[in-house]
């Protein structure tokens, strides 16, 4: 059976424009200023112009361009000039000032050997830091561009008033990079094609029933899956207007996005976790004057385990609002499979299973009976051409309620990790992607409850144990390979924080108390916060077959023993 | 110069003992003190002065300095 084919995200955008120039694509949105409304036909020329700056300036087809800025009104048509350019964009993070400027380099460093980034286009304020990348032997990077002050790039090009033309893409070439998260080089690559994103969001908004009414509102950054795919490409792809709010903003106030949802009645948003039990315990009743969230039809909590508790105090918290009890839903996603996996149905909230946590350890989602009861949330059913298998430990299939890894085909799944063959053989077995979480079915609900991998999800950030580990290795007064970093559950905070456990011979509280400090500032250094330090004899961190530290024995046994007086723990062999 | 109470409110918020803050420290010298903890941070300081910060003020602070400055408006229109 031939494919439908779905064209390029290219001229799907310029579709838009041609049909509807005067409506809205995208509402940019600074706190205390007007928002800055691009229209589709302001968007697409002012993408052109810059198309022809990047081409006038040595941008090649082909070309990986990481785009590196804060939020910034011209950030969306200077992605699209990459694509039209037939580039191909890579958003990245913005240096938080914590991170120390040798450790960016360095994984900007580590990041261009594996995604072969060629240029960087970023704001003046990155020149000094980025500027040593140019000179370096390990560096693939050979320029800079500084697109985002005002017009004056696309004069300096020689193009002002010059349009691009857009490069005919077919649905086989690569449109975007992600990468996932991590700072020390350890981050994957995942190039998608303009046909398995435009052919995702499209299967994906017809599974949301997305219709010309809606509206996306999101302080996602765009360096994140669900900030890009669900909150950038979708709407621009099926033509509706998408709602971008400072993401560094938002942190601090989150009414912003409340306020934003009222003010343009806005129905969608995609949300981790975290943010539902943030903006039901931060947001003040002041901040929600006059607004009103009766046109929110779907909050879809993603990208972090969706916790029962948070979703009910978030639905309690702004109910009297108009939120709508219905309006709750979830998904589950990841950048491997373009996006969404599973997702509940529009109008029906999220199922909820009560299991026994005993027999959840124990591989089977089992209905409580005793006190000791976790209340599971699905995430939803998998969406069209989307298949999902359970399995064991010997790939074999498990039945309904039994806890394994869960396994993943999709149309639109990645061909592999960029330059990374290792990793692509580790993830993908005869065409399934493993996923690294464990979770089980109940009819045609999937319920996703944990992981396998060491991954720590932050916020619904990735954190790499090895990266916070290899920071700390070096320190003195540490012994030296003796340390373990893993994720412990904030019920408060609605996600995990990062915890160290690290050998040490100090016995004197004043040295020991230094070294803790010394702990969190190495955090410091690759903007992490490392919230628990546990100190712990020499000998206690048990260690694994492969004869190094194991995170998620020594997570356990830390947990078990954190309460006991002075961290008196006796060394792994004599327990 | 910060106030001993603001010094007080901050590191309690943040968990710290001890940790130097002048007028130009700003957050991400502190430990701890990541865009996930301010609005705690902001919230502490309100309650240990009794007054209110707007979002726009807070969205605006780029160091310790100015956070002082803004208590210390807060407070002088309380009196």
């Amino acid at each position: 059976m031939n494919k439908k084919s779905v064209g390029s995200m290219s001229q799907r955008w310029c579709d838009n424009a041609s049909k509807s120039p005067d409506s809205d694509a995208i509402i940019h949105c600074r706190a205390g200023e007007t928002p800055r409304r691009w229209t589709w036909g302001e968007l697409i020329r002012t993408a052109k112009q810059y198309s022809a700056a990047l081409t006038n300036s040595g941008i090649e087809r082909g070309q990986v361009c990481a785009i590196i800025a804060r939020h910034n009104a011209l950030l969306y048509p200077v992605y699209m000039a990459c694509v039209f350019a037939g580039a191909i964009p890579a958003v990245l993070a913005y240096p938080n000032p914590r991170l120390h400027p040798d450790k960016f380099r360095e994984g900007l460093e580590g990041m261009g050997q594996r995604s072969g980034l060629d240029w960087i286009l970023t704001e003046r304020a990155l020149e000094g830091v980025l500027q040593p990348l140019l000179g370096s032997g390990r560096s693939t990077i050979r320029g800079l561009h500084f697109p985002f002050e005002s017009s004056e790039y696309v004069e300096s090009a020689g193009s002002s008033g010059q349009l691009g033309t857009v490069h005919p893409a077919c649905e086989s070439d690569p449109l975007l990079l992600q990468h996932s998260s991590g700072t020390t080089g350890l981050q994957k690559p995942v190039l998608l094609s303009h046909g398995a994103v435009l052919e995702h969001v499209i299967e994906y908004g017809n599974f949301l029933g997305i219709s010309p009414q809606d509206k996306v509102a999101s302080w996602l950054p765009l360096y994140h899956d669900m900030g890009l795919i669900a909150a950038l490409h979708l709407p621009l792809a099926l033509g509706i207007p998408t709602i971008q709010i400072d993401p560094f903003e938002w942190v601090l106030d989150p009414s912003l996005l409340m306020q934003a949802v009222s003010a343009n009645r806005a129905t969608i948003a995609w949300l981790p976790n975290f943010a539902f039990s943030m903006m039901a315990d931060k947001i003040r009743e002041e901040d929600m004057e006059n607004v009103a969230l009766d046109s929110w039809r779907m909050v879809i909590n993603c990208s972090e385990p969706v916790r029962y508790d948070d979703q009910e105090k978030f639905f309690r918290r702004f109910a009297p609002y108009g939120l709508k009890r219905d309006a709750l839903s979830s998904c589950y996603a990841m950048a491997e499979t373009t996006f969404a996996v599973t997702q509940t149905p529009p109008g029906l909230e999220p199922m909820t299973l009560a299991v026994d946590i005993r027999s959840l350890s124990k591989g089977q989602a089992s209905p409580a009976t005793g006190n000791a009861v976790r209340v599971c949330v699905s995430s939803g059913e998998p969406i069209p051409g989307c298949h999902i298998r359970i399995v064991d430990e010997e790939c074999k299939d498990l039945g309904d309620q039994r806890v394994g890894e869960v396994l993943i085909k999709t149309a639109t799944m990645f061909d592999g990790y960029r330059n990374y063959p290792e990793k692509t053989a580790a993830v993908i077995r005869d065409g399934w992607y493993l996923s690294g979480d464990n979770g089980f079915k109940h009819g045609k609900d999937y319920f996703i409850i944990g992981r396998k991998k060491d991954v720590v999800i932050i916020a619904g950030n990735n954190v790499y144990p090895e990266d916070v580990e290899a920071v700390i290795h070096g320190l003195v007064g540490v012994i030296p390979g003796r340390v373990v970093a893993f994720g412990e559950e904030d019920p408060e905070f609605g996600s995990e924080r990062l915890s160290v456990a690290a050998e040490t011979a100090l016995a004197d509280e004043t040295d020991r108390r230094k070294l803790r400090m010394e702990i969190i500032k190495a955090g410091m250094r690759i903007d992490l916060t490392i919230t628990n330090v546990y100190l712990v004899p020499p000998r206690f961190l048990v260690k694994s077959s492969a004869g190094k530290p194991s995170r998620s024995a020594n997570k356990e046994r830390v947990i078990r023993l954190k309460d006991r007086p002075n961290m008196t723990m006796q060394p792994a062999e004599l327990e | 110069m910060i106030s001993d109470q603001l010094k007080t409110a901050i590191l309690g918020a943040l968990k710290l003992d001890d940790w130097e803050l002048t007028e130009s420290t700003i957050a991400a010298e502190v430990p701890g003190w990541d865009s996930l903890s301010h609005v705690n941070v902001m919230l502490a300081v309100e309650k240990h002065f009794g007054i209110r910060f707007k979002s726009v003020e807070v969205l605006r602070l780029t160091n310790v300095g100015e956070l002082q400055r803004l208590v210390n408006s807060k407070l002088t229109k309380q009196s």
